[in-house]
């Protein structure tokens, strides 16, 4: 890090003399009059816990927090403990609120990382029933319980207490800020984007790395986390090529904008690396306004793909731990800096200062430079040269550590320090800045698995080895020099440049001249009261050492035994005290201890911007059928089958349930003639000079020999001799066949069938292609079917059975020159055509139909209605063809050919696929005949008592029949083709209760077929 | 994870499904008039359902059924997920070899 | 008996609502037309005849067949490669004659002809902001490096399969792409367009 600090601000906002902002700065007591990179001329209001307060553009809602002199902003999850800001980053633990109100309302928002907004309401979370009075802080009394490993413990008191009492109250009392309950009012976004080189962080060295990619050529991504770039430039300044660093930060960021094919994105995190160069993050696109502008999204997710990668996401503070290190007020020597530096504003008007390296010191500069006074600087080390320059000016400098903070819910009052070989000495201060050095954000690189290495001379972890097309540089690699950022950063960008084939000139690197960074590590220092390594989670360094005597000792236990690093800070702050606390307790060295394994996100993401737009009806995008919009206009109730949105039936006025409805499309159909759209079964091409042969391996039965103008049922099973579908597959040329499939396997057939084209028999000359919505396919059905057809189909066309035979198919032309493929095949077991015309006449058949069948009653039906006339003719379908029945269970053995392969042939053989007590399917008749069957009851034997060895099978498929006037269904029964007659219990204990039915034949209505082929 | 098509070009995870492994080849056990192998039963039941659960290199069939329809044969390190090589199914196109290799007229 | 009129209605009849649709500052980022009326055959060359259905293409077209994913711009045909030894044929018209008829005799034993004329539903994509609307859908790396004119992909959007390419820019220069989406799922994605193309101010309508 620069030391060298300027003596210039940044960029400097003079304070308006105007009246309103003079009245707005007066609740900021300890903002400081010049300086900082706020806008002093647009002051902004908020409130938090609902007090008035103002703060200036610019601000997070912690800078305008520190302004307005608040300490205390949170409480602690487990003890309730009252807690401050402890940092101005990321990393934040305590200062978490919840931000907005109602639909909106947003918790564990970090302060630190809230951009503030005029009008801006957060409110402080994990408290009852104020934060100063929190009911909830007894929870500090009873500590002793709650010790590391407390929830595990608790499982050994008497089982039912946890459920009723230990469990709720353990929710209630621990715990974050509250989700509102109500749907997002705000939209979120996915989207994609590419480069070459993606720079994550824009510190020294990530600017200097997209410099220099940049200039040479390469398409460059630079994602900042923060509103502003600079990194900690913000906060530090120092010089650059022999001027203030915001000199050269301004200069870098205009020549990057001015770059083509440089792409700079503000307030995006990136948060996860995933395989093949890609990157998860998260841009804030409106988080820093109160409700995001009409047709903006409030998160966009985007996905990078990056050949290479920089990161330059530096590093982050850590802090000491010391008897009341979380007292408010204490405060890290970082973010002290930042709040001085960047916004201008005081944490204390008398400020102690602990810190184990010579960073620490420079927060000491930047105070007095400010006009701070501090009133001591505690370092347990040998004076070091940045001690004696920073130190001269009249400080009270001490050796040694801090063993005390005292204070209370408002602050720091004073801390406790013994000094080396001089005893202890209580110092007043209001606040207390500490470090205890810095681990660079190893993150990105490790959640490949990668384990990061320890350094003894900066006393903390580096990456290891890297996800490929990744190199970290900077402070994130642990170079905790300007000078080196700038010229690692520069070298990073000129080689990932090269390695995407970007050759122009990547200019020189800036250079900085600084002092080596030095550190004495310093992990715990004993005392009374609790030391704290993880803030959020209250695990104490005692909790560390606890969970050590009780055995926890390796990282990752230590972890889920304390909890330790499972905040939502997820162990940015807390993780290295801890193992290195472990490290000394077990006397092994930080190394062999290790780290516990890494994985995304490294900031937290809401589940709305992974959802982006696929919400509500929006959730999965809907398949319409070319006569949807006809049906709708008919008032049609849809349902969805897989994707596709169908007609599920049409009430008509005066009808007040569905079974009206459908009970009157059925019997209008037996009676008459009615229509239904099947467009939403697949429809596959299969040409090619072997396609016959192709479908003879694919289906059961044979298909090379079925005559042009041909429609035969086809039966297809997986390789395991399960039944996978089953269709209607039609010859229209010699090389031409057209394959249908069920609505719900469409797509997993096409896929197995490329499978069987492209990789089994790839020998075989075949093409296959969707042709599933290139037709809009009705099927008509019922007695006056051909009267219906004879209206719209033109004369010369011959409908008779001798002219158009069962299960015939031929191309014809409808009245009015419109073209048509007519296929002569029935579900519903009547006299029944599948007429199918280019998808966009659809529309315009459903509304000829309707004209051309109006003499013959013409009703379109569902396929609530279909459905019921498939069972009453004992059709399988999707409820049958479970996954779960062989050929021979559904009663269609027979078809399976035995002179030639297929697939699933021989699996099929096999004797648990052929015992002779499977469960096959039957009809049911209830025999109470105004009893309502239900799917999914089981089968007993009459009389028998259920259970695992009674059960004998259960119901697939039910409706009431109209015909039948009864309620009728489907099922798989064991034997149950042996026992047609017997009457059988059907067990349902979730709904009505048990009923008794017969076992009958699965075809309940015109057995022999007779008036389909009328 | 990405997968270089070789007809698309490198697509992302999304478009592929995934099969297993491309090894087991299917066994010819029925004789052209439509007899069984005696010991059929046995190797099908290899190929349907015994796998080597692979921690490394391995070959693997996937299918890019949201691009250009292509079954792939893709040589994949389960554990690094590093891809070695990626190849179209022998079927895929007209053309035999290598099917993405353009011709000078095409 | 009556004769019966039948009206062409395209499945973006009901979402399409020409004029501006999102932010109204400004010009329209994005412009959103879908291309109605046009013939579209997927030509599929059989076992080992590539190089025979590329020749005939060139006879009837004067073009190179795509023997990858790109699109090739005939005088009357644009044909976009949608898969190993496959391609679309688009030409304007419509589907009243079955497209496939006159090309039989040409590709008699050479490739597998399909009508998918009404199997698409095709959607053209311009304006200064096109890029970053189709980035919001689509996965692919459209920069002028990478997907120039006359690039073309099978790809997906919303987990749907989708033919995309890049014809030659628009009027005013920036660039247009189209989309063949499968005609079930054009409702769907139209949403998803013209919610994604929102922010930038959209101008929708529809051309034969």
């Amino acid at each position: 890090m620069a030391d060298a600090v300027h003596s210039g601000r940044l960029e400097r906002v003079d304070a308006s003399a105007s009246g309103a902002s003079a009245s707005a700065a007066a609740s900021q007591t300890h903002r400081i009059s010049s300086g900082g990179l706020i806008d002093r001329t647009k002051p902004l209001s908020f409130t938090f816990d609902g007090k008035a307060m103002t703060g200036f553009a610019g601000d997070t809602l912690a800078s305008a927090l520190v302004a307005n002199g608040v300490k205390l902003v949170g409480r602690s999850f487990k003890y309730h403990r009252p807690r401050g800001i402890l940092t101005a980053g990321a990393e934040e633990p305590n200062a978490l609120v919840e931000l907005r109100g109602g639909a909106r309302r947003e918790p564990n928002t970090r302060a630190t990382m809230a951009e503030l907004y005029d009008g801006l309401e957060a409110v402080s979370q994990n408290r009852w029933p104020s934060l100063r009075h929190d009911f909830m802080a007894v929870n500090s009394l009873a500590s002793p319980i709650f010790v590391a490993g407390f929830y595990y413990k608790t499982f050994m008191w008497p089982a039912k207490l946890w459920e009723k009492l230990y469990e709720p109250a353990i929710r209630r009392a621990a715990g974050l800020g509250k989700a509102s309950g109500a749907p997002d009012p705000d939209h979120y976004e996915r989207a994609w984007t590419h480069c070459d080189v993606l720079v994550v962080g824009s510190g020294p060295a990530g600017l200097s790395a997209a410099l220099a990619a940049g200039r040479a050529g390469a398409r460059v991504i630079l994602c900042e986390e923060d509103s502003a770039l600079g990194g900690r430039l913000l906060a530090d300044g120092g010089e650059i090529d022999g001027a203030p660093a915001s000199d050269w930060l301004a200069r870098a960021v205009a020549e990057l904008e001015s770059l083509p094919d440089v792409r700079i994105m503000r307030r995006t995190v990136t948060f996860g690396v995933y395989d093949g160069g890609t990157f998860g993050a998260l841009e804030r696109v409106n988080d820093n306004v109160p409700v995001p502008p009409e047709h903006q999204p409030r998160q966009r997710l985007w996905r990078i793909i990056a050949k290479r990668a920089i990161v330059a996401a530096g590093a982050h503070e850590r802090p000491l731990v010391f008897p009341g290190n979380d007292r408010p007020g204490v405060m890290m020597a970082s973010a002290v800096r930042t709040y001085v530096n960047r916004f201008a504003a005081l944490p204390g008007r008398r400020v102690a200062v602990f810190t184990n390296n010579d960073d620490g010191w420079r927060t000491v500069e930047a105070i007095r430079r400010a006009g701070g006074e501090v009133v001591a600087v505690i370092d347990p080390r040998e004076p070091t040269a940045i001690r004696g320059r920073a130190g001269g000016a009249g400080a009270n400098v001490l050796r040694g550590v801090v063993t005390g903070v005292k204070g209370g819910v408002d602050g720091v009052s004073g801390v406790q320090v013994s000094v080396a070989g001089d005893g202890t000495r209580e110092i007043a201060a209001d606040c207390l800045a500490m470090s205890g050095g810095w681990n660079p954000s190893v993150g990105l690189s490790s959640y490949h698995r990668g384990r990061p290495v320890w350094r003894d001379d900066i006393a903390a972890f580096v990456p290891g080895q890297c996800p490929p097309g990744m190199v970290l540089v900077g402070s994130a690699n642990g170079d905790f020099s300007l000078g080196i950022c700038l010229e690692a950063g520069h070298e990073a960008g000129t080689r990932a440049a090269a390695d995407c084939g970007a050759s122009a000139s990547a200019g020189r690197a800036a250079t900085a001249t600084d002092e080596k960074f030095s550190i004495h590590p310093l992990w715990h220092v004993k005392g009374k009261g609790k030391s704290f390594v993880d803030f959020q989670h209250d695990v104490s360094a005692s909790d560390v050492l606890l969970a050590q005597r009780e055995g926890f000792e390796s990282v990752e236990h230590l972890k889920r035994y304390t909890t330790l690093g499972m905040a939502t800070d997820q162990g940015k702050l807390s993780n290295v005290n801890g193992l290195a606390i472990m490290a000394e307790a077990t006397g092994r060295s930080i190394s062999d201890t290790g780290t516990t394994i890494y994985r995304p996100p490294a900031s937290p993401v809401a589940i709305g911007a992974f959802a982006g737009p696929n919400r509500d009806e929006h959730f999965h995008a809907a398949r319409l059928t070319p006569s949807h919009h006809w049906a709708a206009e008919r008032g049609a109730v849809f349902v969805d089958t897989g994707l596709w949105k169908r007609a599920q039936w049409y009430p008509i006025a005066g009808e007040t349930d569905w079974l009206q409805s459908v009970t009157r499309e059925v019997l209008a159909v037996r009676n008459g003639v009615g229509f239904c759209d099947v467009s939403t079964l697949g429809k596959i091409d299969v040409q090619g000079k072997d396609a016959g042969t192709f479908l003879d391996r694919v289906y059961i039965n044979t298909f090379s020999n079925l005559g042009i103008g041909k429609a035969r049922y086809g039966l297809m099973l997986r390789e395991d001799g399960i039944v996978m579908d089953d269709g209607t597959t039609s010859r229209l040329a010699e090389d031409h066949y057209l394959l249908t499939t069920t609505t719900a396997k469409a797509g997993p057939v096409m896929q197995h069938l490329e499978f069987c084209r492209q990789v089994l028999w790839p020998e075989l000359d075949v093409q296959l292609t969707s042709v599933t919505d290139q037709w809009s396919q009705f099927s008509i059905a019922g007695p006056k079917t051909r009267d219906l057809l004879k209206a719209i189909v033109d004369p010369s066309e011959d409908l008779s059975n001798e002219g158009f035979p069962f299960m015939g198919v031929r191309d014809v032309t409808l009245r009015g020159g419109m073209r048509a493929r007519l296929y002569r095949i029935s579900f519903s077991g009547e006299i029944a055509f599948e007429i199918g015309v280019p998808a966009r006449y659809g529309d315009a058949l459903a509304r000829n139909l309707m004209v051309a069948g109006e003499p013959f009653g013409v009703t379109p039906y569902g396929t609530e209605a279909l459905g019921v006339m498939r069972i009453e003719k004992g059709h399988v379908a999707g409820p049958e063809l479970n996954g779960t029945t062989t050929a021979a269970d559904l009663g269609l053995g027979k078809m399976m050919s035995k002179k030639k392969d297929y697939i699933g042939r021989v699996m099929a053989g096999r004797e648990a696929l052929t015992a002779l007590n499977r469960q096959v399917v039957v009809g049911l008749k209830p025999v109470d005949t105004a009893a309502r069957l239900r799917g999914g009851a089981h089968i007993i034997p009459k009389g028998a008592v259920p259970g695992p060895t009674t059960d004998q099978g259960y119901v697939t498929s039910v409706c009431y029949s109209p015909m039948l006037k009864q309620w009728i269904g489907l099922a798989l029964v064991e034997r149950g083709r042996e026992r047609h007659g017997e009457i059988v219990t059907i067990h349902d204990p979730l709904r009505a209760g048990d009923i008794l039915a017969e076992i009958t034949s699965p075809v309940f209505y015109d057995p022999e077929g007779v008036r389909q082929r009328g | 994870m990405r997968i270089s098509c070789p007809y698309c070009g490198e697509r992302e995870l999304g478009e592929f499904s995934y099969l297993g492994d491309a090894s087991p080849k299917r066994p010819a056990v029925i004789a052209a008039d439509g007899g069984v192998a005696p010991d059929a039963e046995d190797v099908f039941y290899d190929y349907v359902y015994l796998r080597d659960n692979v921690a490394g290199e391995m070959s693997e069939h996937w299918y890019h059924g949201g691009g250009c329809r292509s079954w792939l044969v893709v040589r994949r390190n389960t554990v690094s997920h590093e891809i070695k090589s990626v190849e179209i199914a022998a079927g895929a196109g007209a053309r035999t070899g290598h099917p993405n290799q353009e011709r000078a007229n095409g | 008996m009556a004769e019966f009129a039948w009206k062409s209605r395209s499945p973006l009849a009901h979402a399409v609502e020409p004029g501006r649709a999102g932010a109204r500052a400004g010009a329209a980022g994005v412009t959103l037309t879908e291309i109605r009326d046009f013939a579209l055959v997927q030509v599929m060359a059989r076992r080992g005849t590539w190089a025979e259905t590329a020749r005939v293409a060139q006879q009837l077209w004067g073009i190179d067949a795509p023997g990858g994913p790109k699109a090739v711009f005939g005088q009357d045909v644009t044909l976009v490669g949608s898969g190993p030894d496959q391609f679309f044929v688009l030409s304007k018209g419509s589907s009243v004659q079955d497209p496939v008829e006159p090309l039989k005799q040409a590709f008699a034993g050479i490739a597998s002809m399909t009508d998918q004329s009404d199997g698409r539903c095709m959607i053209s994509l311009s304006g200064p902001r096109v890029r970053d609307t189709l980035a919001k859908f689509c996965s692919l790396d459209l920069h002028d490096s990478v997907f120039p004119v006359g690039a073309a992909a099978a790809t997906s959007v919303d987990h749907s399969a989708v033919t995309l390419w890049r014809a030659p820019n628009a009027d005013g220069g920036s660039p247009l792409y189209n989309l063949l989406v499968f005609t079930s799922f054009a409702d769907s994605i139209w949403h998803l367009i013209t919610e994604s193309a929102a922010e930038y101010g959209a101008e929708l309508g529809y051309a034969a």
